[in-house]
């Protein structure tokens, strides 16, 4: 939840996604008139694909997206380099995550960055991936391993500068069956997992387009935390999750933060957390970002209702 | 002639395009839904056939599965890739009138939304179903919208979007493609949408899934 505290120090989006120090004010401000659990920074999935050498379209209002297409066949792919983490925005990024760790240090800082299937899917084309998977799936390994590789040098800094852990967002590989999650995401987000999860870092993996047909996939990869969208019942997943990960989510961010009323937003929120309380590995969250514009009385909402099931129990 | 339309039924509905692709593997070597489509109207099955009997099932099938959770987006948008390289066999009958489409469905994302992919797929499942899909892109504004609508002014309208600040210009193009073509039909679409949302803009009809737009499509008068 990033973007409340964008539109509170008076900036856009523009600016913080193209300034660490401002990234780092809406983060700290965000700290300041919630105080959440945890620090975490902005949800923008385009910082990776930028490094890779992708044009970005940029807006005071929306999230950065990625225009066109950078690679399109077996040639490109093998001709793509790995970026340095000197590329594009990545350093404004690591100083954000910078600053953040360094005065914020009553709480996990939490840095965030791409799966590898969602950034080869903005490298090539998201459309054109879905089908070159089976077409020509060796171009597409050869893809994702490079993703992969840029996205665990990227990942180890993160570890290196003192976050506490990464919250990594695979939203495209909720668009596949589980066993293609399985053979294109999961398998190369274990890699990772495995590389830099510790007992002072944790992996957060966050997939919103989970319908629950990739959950046991998401847990195959290792992850420490589960970060479940709405498009699932929660409480059905709980069930089949280990209780020994973590599992975050997962109030519609549109419906309910955005669209909804506080008192709806009160309501939804007490009643999930009423309906998973017997699972102690539940950390209540949105489903996914927090999107531009959603009324601050309804975070405020959120908050309220998580104090009072807090003090009741 | 039975035999081949389900084959080429099959080859839709399992993205088998053509003979070179390795894809599904038990259909590796054989002929494609482009070789087989063109071999049925070279043994003179009617192209209206071809598209009722073969294509249009072959999709509606893959719909089903993929509105029921059994199938997933690459195997939809595959599906539709085998489609699309049958219908170019038929494009001259298309052309000449001898197959009737169903109608013309324009189609675009909205005002500052560049994600094309739920679009994409309702284009092409909606295209597989018989209708002329006129695809304005992504990033469409209101007036090419109404300069689409002057150029086909029966058509259906359909609008996605996958944001959140997107969806607001949503309730702003229906209002002004309402009050130049009052009563247009309008089909709008995408993640952070729901029927709630569609009845408080305006449009016509929402749908989580393409199979559901195009049964909505299907129901519409002729």
């Amino acid at each position: 939840m990033t973007h409340p505290g964008i539109e509170s120090i008076g900036r856009t989006i523009t600016e913080a996604v193209n300034d660490g120090e401002i990234q780092f004010q809406a983060i700290k401000a965000v700290q300041e008139k919630f105080s959440p659990d945890a620090a975490t920074m902005i949800m923008d999935l385009t910082v990776e694909a930028e490094a890779f050498g992708c044009s970005i379209n940029l807006s005071d209002r929306e999230i950065p997206s990625v225009a066109g297409r950078l690679v399109g066949d077996q040639e490109s792919v093998e001709e793509l380099k790995i970026p340095s983490l000197e590329r594009a925005r990545v350093p404004q990024y690591l100083k954000a995550a910078r600053l953040t760790v360094e005065h914020i240090g009553d709480k996990p800082v939490f840095a965030g960055c791409i799966g590898p299937f969602s950034l080869a899917g903005r490298l090539f084309g998201l459309t054109e991936i879905m089908t070159s998977i089976f077409i020509e799936p060796e171009t597409i390994r050869l893809l994702l391993e490079k993703c992969s590789m840029f996205l665990l040098s990227y990942v180890r800094e993160m570890k290196r500068i003192g976050t506490n852990g990464i919250l990594m967002a695979e939203p495209a590989a909720g668009l596949l069956s589980a066993e293609m999650c399985d053979n294109f995401s999961s398998i190369y987000i274990k890699r990772i997992v495995y590389d830099v999860q510790a007992r002072d870092f944790l992996f957060v993996l966050h997939n919103c387009g989970n319908t629950g047909h990739v959950t046991q996939s998401m847990v195959s990869t290792g992850a420490g935390g589960l970060h479940l969208g709405n498009r699932l019942n929660l409480v059905e997943a709980l069930k089949r999750i280990p209780d020994n990960i973590l599992v975050f989510g997962n109030i519609d961010p549109v419906s309910v933060f955005r669209l909804g009323t506080p008192e709806f937003v009160f309501g939804v929120t007490s009643e999930l957390l009423k309906q998973t309380s017997g699972h102690r590995n539940f950390i209540i969250s949105s489903g996914c970002d927090i999107p531009p514009d959603s009324p601050v009385e309804n975070i405020e909402a959120f908050f309220r209702a998580v104090k009072l099931f807090d003090s009741r129990h | 002639m039975v035999e081949i339309l389900e084959q080429l039924t099959t080859c839709v509905e399992f993205g088998k395009i053509n003979k070179a692709s390795p894809y599904p593997p038990a259909l590796k070597g054989q002929d494609g839904a482009d070789e087989l489509c063109k071999m049925a109207l070279d043994q003179g099955i009617a192209p209206d056939e071809v598209l009722n009997k073969a294509l249009i099932p072959g999709m509606s099938r893959i719909g089903e599965k993929f509105s029921q959770g059994k199938a997933f987006v690459p195997e939809m948008l595959i599906a539709a890739k085998a489609m699309t390289a049958a219908m170019k066999h038929l494009k001259p009958f298309f052309t000449s009138g001898e197959i009737k489409r169903k109608g013309v469905f324009v189609v675009g994302t909205v005002m500052g939304d560049l994600h094309d992919i739920g679009k994409n797929i309702v284009s092409m499942t909606i295209e597989g179903a018989g209708w002329e899909v006129v695809d304005l892109g992504v990033d469409v504004k209101a007036e090419k919208f109404l300069e689409a609508i002057g150029k086909y002014p029966d058509c259906v309208v359909g609008m996605s979007a996958l944001l959140t600040t997107t969806m607001a210009n949503m309730e702003f193009m229906v209002k002004e493609i309402r009050n130049k073509f009052p009563g247009k039909v309008i089909l709008v679409g995408g993640a952070p949408l729901s029927m709630d949302f569609c009845k408080k803009i305006g449009a016509t009809f929402y749908s989580p899934d393409p199979h559901g737009a195009v049964e909505f499509l299907n129901k519409l008068p002729a």
